[in-house]
């Protein structure tokens, strides 16, 4: 058995194709789409915040102040607020100067609005712009923030005559305050916001991992015409079976391995180039999440590979029992589309917001372990079910590889050609 | 000596088939099938002593191919014994397999591997330890004339020189029997050659060499003893001599025509 997995592994280091899946794409091609995507983002993100928006106001007369607002100077070490007010021509079409990118976005101050303000009523001021664009929520932010001030004012003013300081004006429309005290240390907010989508990279790179292999170590032997020769040599199938699924559990786990320790050091490396982009509040956060991370010990990271060593078995026992089945590659091929479903379903349930680990979802094989895996990542793991999980997704993989075994042993799958 | 007594081989239909053959006239359906069974093989028996070739003759789906594969151990008889020296192969599939070498026109290389490797990698496989398996690399390589490719990688080889390394690669743990199925077809003349003359050496040896094909001129010029086989049946047994005896003018394609009628000859 050992002389077929030496074999077997070296033949797949050789092989350009299972170095790319394996090794390349979850240590180094993965994390540079994800920090690629990351900080195209932010830089888009970036830019529509900076960006110089043309812009113009009907009935600005009716209510000056917005305009001013908008056009002021900033004080002190404040950004620029980038509003370029145009001037429109009498009758212009202010929705096709919109849609035709002219102008980003209209105001729309009614008759009256001054004395609508003086009475005390709420000012109702349309915004038009563009939906279709991406960047309109931010952009809709941008000019709420900018006319902040203003209406702080207008509030102050609005106090005043009720003979009420701005505290007491401010608790008149609030009578009663519910303030979040969360008991959730930063660990624990991250993991549950972002602890869901760790095992859902880590199991799909663990699935691409095991694919190429797989194929090539059952249905391609078929293919090459060299699975008859080693099945006539004085090896039982079981040991071949268990030699083909070691490989495949190796490539599938190294695969998950590079990819988690890719991530690691990614984060340490880039995080703190990430967060100097996110903005003085936002890198405040992130390099408390860092520290956050930081409180995830040795245990707990070998905690989330126990649960993902019966999920790579599975992957290794599942797919070699559909290659050996497959007649051809191509049919092989085929095979593997709803493969990925099924592992993208549970995956998906994983992710719905409501579903926690409780010992219905332990019951859910994929979805144990990757709500598992979240709870790990917040430190908030219940032992007793991740030894559950652990147990019966061992058990999972167990039976599919006797499965796979008994598969091997009928020459109505090895020769169905 | 190898022996084949009474060898049976029967596969399930698939559904598909059997809910096709119900709806057809009995006479129309093969005479192998049986309900939900094809006979592959019905009645195969032959023997071969050491050092003779035996030439397994039959047109196309007549069960040469599930018979050979039987007595490699590949499959697993039905009913029916295969002897090699006093010992019965399908008793023991797993141990007399290192006493069997098989070589067929589709069996490959593992081309990511060098011949070296390839050849080694079945040698260790076959339990041979490292240094009776160095010298009987040296050894095949020398009467194969390999050692100039043997550490390039199978995908670059050329078929004649694949075909080296693959009769290397069936005899590096030194067979009591050879079996070949139909090892030269598809090959080019030089290829093909290969064969004839590795097979042509073992002649006269220790081995029994086994090996089923289409060419009557292969059979002509190698085969000690013909073994026919028609419909899963042994239709003739007997030596070469015999074999043409049974035209007037000793011609080979005349017997196969006339022993199998009118079924189609590849």
């Amino acid at each position: 058995m050992l002389q077929v997995y030496i074999k077997e592994m070296l033949e797949l280091t050789r092989d350009k194709k299972t170095l790319i899946f394996t090794i390349l794409l979850p240590t180094l091609i993965m994390p540079v789409i994800l920090g690629g995507f990351f900080t195209l983002s932010l830089k888009i993100a970036k830019k529509a915040n900076e960006e110089v928006l043309d812009f113009a106001i009907i009935g600005s007369q009716n209510y000056a102040q917005v305009e001013s607002e908008l056009l002021r100077e900033p004080e002190g070490d404040e950004d620029p607020l980038n509003f370029n007010l145009i001037t429109l021509e009498p009758g212009a079409d202010v929705d096709e100067l919109i849609n035709t990118n002219k102008i980003r976005f209209a105001l729309v101050i009614p008759d009256g609005a001054s004395q609508a303000m003086e009475n005390g009523e709420t000012l109702e001021i349309d915004f038009k712009y563009n939906d279709s664009a991406t960047t309109s929520g931010l952009m809709f932010k941008r000019v709420n923030d900018a006319l902040e001030d203003l209406k702080t004012i207008e509030l102050v003013k609005r106090y005043a005559k009720l003979g009420l300081t701005e505290e007491q004006g401010e608790a008149l429309g609030k009578p009663l305050k519910l303030v979040q005290k969360s008991t959730a240390n930063e660990r624990e907010s991250f993991g549950e916001k972002f602890g869901a989508f760790l095992p859902y990279i880590l199991i799909l790179v663990g699935l691409s991992g095991a694919m190429y292999p797989a194929i090539d170590l059952g249905v391609g032997e078929k293919d090459r015409g060299t699975l008859e020769t080693l099945l006539l040599t004085p090896v039982s199938r079981f040991s071949l079976v268990l030699a083909k699924f070691l490989v495949i559990f190796t490539t599938s786990f190294l695969a998950i391995f590079l990819s988690l320790l890719s991530f690691a050091i990614m984060t340490l490396m880039f995080g703190p180039y990430f967060s100097s982009m996110m903005g003085p509040e936002s890198s405040a956060n992130a390099t408390s999440v860092l520290q956050a991370l930081t409180n995830i010990s040795v245990v707990d990271i070998l905690l989330m590979f126990s649960m993902l060593v019966p999920i790579a078995a599975i992957f290794a026992s599942l797919l070699l029992s559909v290659s050996i089945y497959a007649r051809t590659f191509k049919e092989a091929q085929n095979y593997m589309s709803p493969i990925m479903f099924l592992v993208f379903l549970p995956l998906i349930l994983a992710l719905l917001p409501g579903v926690k680990l409780d010992w219905v979802w332990a019951s859910v094989p994929i979805t144990n372990v990757a709500l598992a895996i979240k709870e790990i990542f917040k430190g908030t793991i219940d032992m007793g079910m991740l030894a559950v999980i652990f147990l019966s997704t061992t058990i999972i993989a167990g039976v599919l590889l006797a499965l796979c075994n008994w598969w091997f042993q009928r020459e109505q799958v090895l020769f169905r050609n | 000596m190898l022996e084949v007594k009474n060898l049976k081989k029967r596969f399930r239909l698939d559904n598909k088939t059997i809910k096709e053959n119900k709806k057809k006239p009995k006479a129309s359906l093969d005479v192998r099938e049986d309900g939900h069974w094809f006979n592959a093989v019905q009645d195969v028996s032959f023997q071969c002593d050491s050092g003779e070739v035996l030439g397994l003759l039959g047109p196309n789906g007549a069960g040469k191919t599930t018979s050979l594969r039987m007595l490699s151990t590949a499959l697993q008889p039905t009913q029916g014994q295969i002897v090699i020296n006093g010992d019965d192969v399908v008793a023991e599939p797993l141990a007399m397999r290192k006493r069997i070498g098989f070589l067929s026109g589709t069996t490959s290389l593992y081309h990511r591997l060098t011949v070296r490797e390839n050849v080694q990698y079945f040698g260790r496989l076959h339990g041979m330890d490292e240094a009776a398996l160095e010298k009987e690399t040296q050894a095949v390589f020398d009467l194969l004339d390999i050692h100039s490719f043997a550490d390039k990688k199978a995908d670059s080889l050329s078929t004649g020189m694949k075909q080296r390394a693959n009769i290397a690669r069936t005899v590096i743990h030194k067979p009591e029997v050879i079996v070949l199925d139909e090892p030269t077809t598809g090959l080019d003349v030089i290829s093909a050659k290969t064969i004839m003359d590795f097979i042509d050496s073992y002649r006269g040896g220790k081995v029994p060499i086994i090996f089923s094909t289409h060419h009557l001129h292969e059979v002509e010029k190698l085969c000690d003893r013909v073994v026919l086989i028609n419909d899963g049946i042994t239709q003739f047994s007997g030596t070469l001599d015999e074999f043409k005896a049974q035209s007037p003018d000793g011609n080979l394609y005349d017997v196969f025509v006339s022993l199998v009628g009118d079924k189609e000859v590849a």
